[in-house]
């Protein structure tokens, strides 16, 4: 390639090598990066590119064409998208005689996401179908206008295995029935909210996918009879129940008998499931994995307790809601020895001492929920930490006796923490804070309602913990503009954070907010003391903003929502309710703002409704929600109400 | 007409069944009526004179008496005629009229002569459009709610009757083999009320019918089964053979399946040996033999609203789901005019709702590449040209906005963007994450 003189350097690097090189890199910000270093580099990202996931769907015909050998297409981010825009992509892509062979982006396409595509019709899926013969899965989930005839046309697609269709919600028997014929070789399929799904899509489905592993149907209106044809899935593996309300005890004697190779499943807000219904479950698969028993057990019963001793694989157990005596603990911890995650939430009877005999045996627990298990105090947090060293998650909301006693012991012995709910806390002060800070795997620290916290105890996360990605700060009302400085040095990872009610929160706190470029999510409602200096600042800082939630920041001026206009370019969901804004600044937000898909605008005291409906018209092509103030309905025009209904926009009036 | 054409065809068919020995039953039986009422009508002569209290209210009641055998007769006359002879038909709306007064006048009412009439007319009038309104037995019929209500119970009572049995294991010799001939089967009644004439399919509905003559007959004992009474000496059970020479009914089979009823006999030789000669109306595919089964296909006719690919309808959808189960391949389909409906509903519908507000959607973009393939794609397919692009306004008419200037094209995001000045070097690069 590069003559033989200029060797000793990265570009002497062959193209097989460049290619294994790329292919080391896991982080997207990375293969970003790769691609900038030059033009050699950039064609080696273009030819490897394997997944792409679209943000502006103005590029997406040029970027198809760019990248030939994509496997996987995420187009979640462009919910406008529809049937022209298929079929103009299939037709077409790139200018000129140069352009490759139609379509030819979708031969090698095994995986797609079109999760909220609202405006995706049969026409659309039909094309795309076809199109792409190598299709393993798709996703369909949250698409609204999915019905029959959609599933008719996806159906189409004889190799998919894997099918999501969450929240689709038009869809009935029929169409199920149209996959479940068309696509016989499924192995995943997500039905969940799909509340036309009766027994008998379900009963068709399980005689005719029968390679299905992994089958969801929670919170359809399915009955035991459903159970009864799952239950004759020979490769089940997952089994997803969720509050399905119709299902109780005799159903799930069918799966005791049947589904021989089941590992997860989740039973957790069936109403009429209890402990015998559990029992049936448990006998039968001495090998289950998972069990999510959330809020369907009054009690963990002593005979379903006998049957649990024999599950010596179980690795997630979830029993909230329940009633748990100390002896209870003590079993688990005798018999489940592999037990990796135990889910305690809102349990009745969770002592120190049921805590103290669970960890003593399961020791390698990773995920421990103990939300709203009152009693807990520092003695059960540091026999857990003692016991756990691989302590990935810890939930403790609202657990108000552990102090900075339990929070050192954590911080001394679980170093691979990652994730803490101390909300509601107020035993958490300064000091624990420190102690926290250890832990410097930290990602996703939750703080809210902790009033005992100050700057000074956040500048100890932001020193020490820099891997966070998820702050929240909500009513912490001892945080103001120091503590921000601290953890805007430190924590440059991270990506959501809330502020809310932190009422020090001045301009030059979101000065140091908008050095957080990685930033995505932000909210921010309640703070007086911020103007438009702020948000500006915010808004030029965080490029990557997607989420911003203000409501109530009144003092904020239109210079800032000018700037918000302008620079916040990624921005989906917006919250300006009882803001300051003016009509001109809300037209320039709503208008500017090209990936604007929800916005809350209610109470806006100086916008008129003229502003306002200016200001809809600007953004009707692609606004997907608006929360409007109640007596605008008759106020504005019905032209633009018709245009925003036929656009598929759903308006919720305040 | 097609209607015309249809009740021709069906005529034919109808004189090709024509079976003279099935006439002269009837007309024997007819025969022995007649003389019947003519030794009524003797007695009566006879007795002239020697009665003595109340003359009058005697005569009445046999001038009532020759008056119902009469009816009954002509009826009966009548049901046999037009039963066999086509030609008849139009005469008989006429005939039926004059009956109904005439019944009326007699004081006695004859539904159910009528109704059995009109089981004999509607043949003809099955293939046509005519069924709807059924000429003038249904003006007869609900005058006597009583006997419709019977009529009703029959049509229930008929389903499956012939299959009822069929687990029975009655040890052949231990019953009693009886064969009605097929005249007997197709004769039309088998009761006739020795009162009034009337004819009836089963015993139990002489009785209820019986109770319009008199108190006499509303007694418990009048009402309740003949064979209850008897039913303290052990009654030789009877089944039934069906004539048709080689039927699995009949005796002489190897595998010799007995009918429970003389109505099975009817429905099971009505059903397995004879021209399906009742057409569904509204379908005009399905064909019965058995006017009950008729009716109760007419009930769902329409309703089968579950299609499957391969053409065939289902009123259930569990039934649709069974056969896609049974069958690989087929699949249920989707009503063609739904299909045709959405598309204009959708994505076009909403283009122009927003074109007719005066929207320009443009495609406008600040990257060459991005516009080269906009031009592109404008040349190529006007319907799309909106989608990529965020809208720019063109002309607004909202009080106190108009003095926003046009854009030129040359803006990426959107018109307001160039009240902005554009200090700020935005990537616009970052289509991708």
């Amino acid at each position: 390639m590069l003559s033989f003189q200029s060797s000793k350097n990265v570009l002497s690097l062959t193209e097989d090598l460049l290619v294994r090189i790329y292919e080391l890199l896991a982080a997207e910000s990375d293969r970003k990066s790769f691609r900038l270093v030059c033009r050699e580099f950039r064609r080696i990202d273009t030819l490897t590119r394997r997944h792409l996931r679209v943000i502006r769907i103005e590029f997406l015909p040029i970027l198809l064409r760019k990248y030939p050998r994509l496997q996987s297409l995420d187009l979640s981010a462009c919910p406008h998208i529809d049937d022209g825009v298929v079929s103009l992509l299939l037709t077409r892509v790139g200018p000129g005689s140069n352009s490759p062979i139609l379509g030819h982006w979708a031969w090698g396409l095994k995986s797609l996401v079109l999760s909220r595509a609202t405006g995706l019709r049969f026409s659309g899926l039909e094309m795309l179908a076809r199109a792409c013969p190598c299709l393993e899965s798709v996703d369909v989930s949250y698409c609204c206008g999915f019905g029959d005839r959609e599933a008719a046309a996806l159906s189409s697609a004889v190799g998919l295995r894997e099918l999501n269709m969450d929240k689709c919600l038009q869809l009935t028997d029929v169409g199920l029935a149209k996959i479940a014929v068309g696509c016989s070789k499924l192995e995943k399929l997500s039905l969940k909210w799909c509340m036309e799904m009766t027994d008998l899509g379900i009963d068709l489905l399980c005689k005719k996918c029968v390679d299905l592993k992994y089958l969801d149907v929670s919170y359809l209106k399915v009955t035991n009879e459903s159970l009864h044809s799952i239950a004759s899935l020979l490769k089940l593996e997952v089994l997803g129940l969720m509050a399905c309300p119709l299902i109780d005890d005799v159903g799930l004697q069918f799966i005791e008998r049947g589904c021989p190779s089941l590992k997860v499943i989740d039973v957790s807000r069936c109403e009429g499931v209890s402990s015998s219904g559990l029992i049936f479950v448990v006998r039968g698969h001495r090998n289950l994995l998972e069990l999510n028993a959330g809020y369907c057990l009054s009690e963990l019963s002593t005979a379903l307790l006998h049957q649990m001793k024999n599950l010596n694989h179980l690795e997630v157990i979830r029993i909230d809601g329940a009633r748990i005596s100390e002896t209870s603990f003590q079993v688990i911890s005798a018999n489940c020895k592999s037990l990796v995650e135990i889910g305690l939430s809102k349990c009745l009877g969770v002592t120190n001492m049921g805590i103290m005999r669970l960890v003593s045996a399961c020791i390698n627990l990773r995920v421990l929920n103990l939300t709203c298990c009152h009693s807990i105090t520092d003695a059960a947090i540091s026999a857990i930490a003692y016991s756990c060293r691989s302590l990935v998650c810890l939930k403790v909301e609202s657990c108000n006796m552990i102090t900075e006693k339990g929070l050192c012991q954590l911080g001394s012995f679980c170093l691979l923490l990652e994730e803490i709910d101390l909300t509601d806390c107020c035993g958490v002060n300064d000091k624990g804070l420190e102690y926290l800070s250890r832990c410097s795997e930290l990602s996703c620290l939750k703080l809210g309602l902790c009033t005992n916290i100050s700057n000074k105890g956040l500048s100890y996360i932001g020193f020490n913990c820099l891997k966070i990605h998820e702050l929240d700060l909500y009513r912490c009302t001892g945080i103001g503009d120091d503590g921000l400085e601290a953890l805007s040095n430190g924590c440059k990872k991270l990506r959501k954070l809330n502020l809310s009610y932190c009422n020090e929160v001045s301009d030059r706190g979101l000065g140091y907010i908008g050095r957080l470029e990685e930033l995505s999510d932000l909210e921010m409602r309640a703070l007086h003391k911020i103007t438009g200096v702020g948000l500006e600042a915010v808004a030029v800082g965080c490029k990557r903003l997607a989420d911003l939630d203000m409501k109530h920041c009144e003092k904020v001026g239109d210079s800032g929502f000018w700037a918000l206009a302008y620079y916040s370019k990624n921005l989906r969901q917006i919250n300006l309710s009882y803001c300051g804004i003016s009509d001109m600044a809300l037209c320039m937000v709503m208008g500017n703002l090209s990936r604007l898909q929800e916005a809350k605008l209610v109470h806006l005291s100086n916008c008129t409704v003229e502003g306002v409906e200016l200001a809809l018209r600007a953004c009707c092509v692609r606004i997907k929600k608006v929360k409007l103030f109640a007596p605008l309905r008759f106020m504005l025009s019905s032209e633009i109400l018709e245009i925003l209904h036929a656009r598929g926009c759903i308006i919720r009036w305040d | 007409m097609q209607d015309g054409s249809v009740n021709d065809l069906l005529q034919a068919s109808k004189i090709q069944d024509w079976d003279p020995s099935a006439m002269l039953n009837n007309l024997s039986f007819l025969g022995q009526k007649i003389h019947q009422l003519q030794d009524l009508v003797y007695l009566i002569i006879g007795r002239k004179g020697q009665v003595l209290g109340r003359p009058d209210e005697l005569l009445v009641q046999q001038q009532q008496l020759v008056t119902a055998d009469l009816t009954s007769i002509i009826v009966q006359l009548i049901s046999t005629a037009g039963s066999l002879l086509p030609s008849v038909k139009q005469t008989l709306s006429a005939a039926t009229t004059s009956l109904g007064q005439c019944g009326e006048f007699g004081g006695v009412v004859f539904p159910s002569s009528a109704q059995g009439l009109n089981d004999g007319v509607q043949p003809q009038n099955a293939g046509g459009s005519k069924v709807s309104e059924p000429p003038n037995s249904v003006d007869i019929t609900s005058n006597n709610g009583n006997e419709q209500s019977n009529h009703i119970i029959e049509e229930h009572e008929l389903k499956d009757e012939e299959d009822a049995e069929e687990g029975e294991n009655l040890l052949p010799g231990t019953y009693e083999i009886l064969q009605l001939e097929k005249e007997e089967i197709l004769a039309p009644h088998t009761h006739f009320c020795t009162i009034c004439g009337k004819g009836f399919k089963r015993d139990a509905n002489l009785r209820m019918h019986m109770r319009g003559h008199g108190d006499e007959y509303k007694t418990p004992g009048a009402l309740a089964k003949p064979t209850k009474e008897s039913s303290s000496e052990p009654t030789i059970i009877k089944r039934y053979s069906c004539p048709y020479a080689g039927c699995k009914r009949n005796k002489d089979h190897k595998k010799f399946q007995p009918l429970k009823t003389i109505l099975c006999v009817k429905n099971h030789y009505k059903r397995t040996h004879c021209d399906k000669s009742y057409i569904c109306s509204r379908c005009n595919t399905k064909k019965f033999s058995v006017i009950a089964d008729l009716k109760t296909h007419e009930k769902h006719c329409g309703k089968d609203k579950w299609l499957c690919s391969c053409g065939t309808t289902f009123s259930r959808k569990d039934k649709l789901f069974g056969h896609i189960t049974l069958f690989q391949g087929h699949t249920p389909a989707i009503p063609s005019d739904e299909i045709k409906a959405a598309p204009a509903g959708t994505s076009d519908g909403a283009t122009n709702k927003v074109g007719s507000v005066n929207f320009n959607l443009s495609y406008v973009s600040s990257e060459s590449e991005v516009q080269s393939s906009s031009m592109d794609i404008k040349g190529g397919i006007d319907d799309a040209v909106g989608y990529f692009s965020p809208l720019s306004f063109d002309t607004c008419n909202f009080g106190g906005f108009h003095e926003f200037p046009r854009p030129p094209f040359d803006d990426s995001e959107s018109s307001f963007a160039f009240l902005l000045s554009r200090s700020c070097n935005y990537s616009q690069k970052s289509g991708e994450e």
